[in-house]
């Protein structure tokens, strides 16, 4: 991944990439995308290989148990024919018991030998599996940057063409700044706006030259009531 | 979320009061101008790839800034770029950029949320930055 990112840097630091020029040129894609995929590759051979270890590990498994069971079974029969004072019986017996028993431990070593070459693949499944990883983060990267370069080389040719739309980035602050300002001139006309349609600044006007509606509507029905006072 | 699909949802929709006006810029990349109202002086720039939605706008280019305080600037530029909500700070070419990235799986919603917020982030950085225009 470092080696990508620095050869991404160098090639933007030397303006490689105006107009969209692909930095890893078509052909460091192609290597990147074919290592990608002689990964996928081996990382699929492996796993198919670890599940076959790992089947012929459980049958081997399964035998070991079988010679372990048979070897324990005999032993009751030669004991039998201890017992019954069959001296000779009892000796047959004994070497069915020795060769379950040189079974058990040849396929027990069979088995060991075949736990550590699981183990081996494991560790190999588990390498491939982030180099995987590590690869699929480059390609992600290298083309990600392909396509913002293509991307603003296609916006700039559009703006350039249109030449309206490039602006400065002074042009665009006075915009800005004139916009802001529209907008406050109509935030205080709409204020204005409201305060006349409810009368609010007639009223302000009224109350500032002295004149006060609501005071002036008690004085009068104060007037009214001492010119009728009570029955 | 491809751009068709995008460009009939934000032609109809509206997110935190605003509208959004849309332009598809020709060429090989399917590429989107989206104005934000509100933040017209800003468009921001949608593309849509295998892995990601980016949107990006442009603050200013390299040859526009003075260059004997490009270094305050990039400090400041790195240190903003870690607070500003759903943006980066960037560079490509000479184009200084502000930027944010999506999941392609990002509904409309969230899509207008980020177009909305960069849109506006533009802004507030142009005019944070001005003095550093030569």
């Amino acid at each position: 991944m470092r080696s990508i990112l620095n050869k991404l840097l160098t090639a933007m630091r030397g303006g490689v990439n105006e107009l969209g020029e692909a930095v890893v040129d078509g052909q460091g894609n192609r290597i990147l995308e074919q290592e990608l995929r002689d990964s996928e590759q081996e990382l699929k051979q492996a796993k198919q290989e670890l599940a076959a270890l790992m089947a012929e590990s459980a049958s081997l498994a399964r035998q070991i148990r079988s010679e372990q069971d048979n070897a324990s079974k005999r032993e009751q029969d030669a004991r039998k024919a201890i017992a019954a004072g069959q001296e000779d019986l009892a000796r047959e017996v004994a070497e069915r018991i020795v060769g379950h028993e040189r079974r058990a431990v040849e396929l027990t070593q069979t088995r060991e030998l075949l736990q550590q070459r699981i183990a081996g693949l494991k560790e190999r499944v588990q390498r491939a599996e982030k180099q995987l990883a590590d690869y699929r983060r480059e390609l992600q990267v290298v083309k990600t940057n392909e396509r913002v370069l293509r991307t603003t080389a296609q916006i700039d040719t559009n703006i350039n063409s249109q030449k309206s739309s490039l602006n400065t980035a002074k042009e665009t602050l006075e915009r800005i700044r004139e916009r802001q300002a529209r907008e406050e001139d109509r935030q205080t006309a709409s204020a204005t706006l409201e305060k006349e349609l409810t009368g609010a600044d007639l009223d302000e006007k009224l109350k500032a030259a002295g004149i006060d509606g609501e005071q002036d509507a008690i004085d009068n029905v104060l007037a009214r009531l001492k010119g009728s006072p009570a029955q | 979320m491809d751009i068709q699909t995008l460009t009939l949802a934000l032609g109809d929709s509206t997110h935190a009061g605003r509208r959004f006006d849309v332009m598809p810029i020709t060429g090989d990349e399917p590429v989107l101008q989206v104005t934000v109202s509100g933040a017209e002086e800003t468009p921001v720039y949608l593309t849509v790839t295998d892995t990601q939605i980016l949107c990006l706008a442009y603050l200013f280019d390299e040859q526009e800034l003075n260059p004997e305080r490009l270094n305050e600037l990039h400090e400041n530029m790195l240190r903003l770029s870690v607070p500003m909500p759903l943006s980066s700070l960037g560079k490509t070419g000479d184009h200084y950029v502000v930027y944010g990235a999506l999941s392609p799986t990002s509904g409309a919603a969230e899509i207008m949320q980020e177009l909305v917020t960069l849109a506006e982030n533009a802004i507030d950085l142009l005019q944070t930055f001005e003095d550093y225009l030569a």
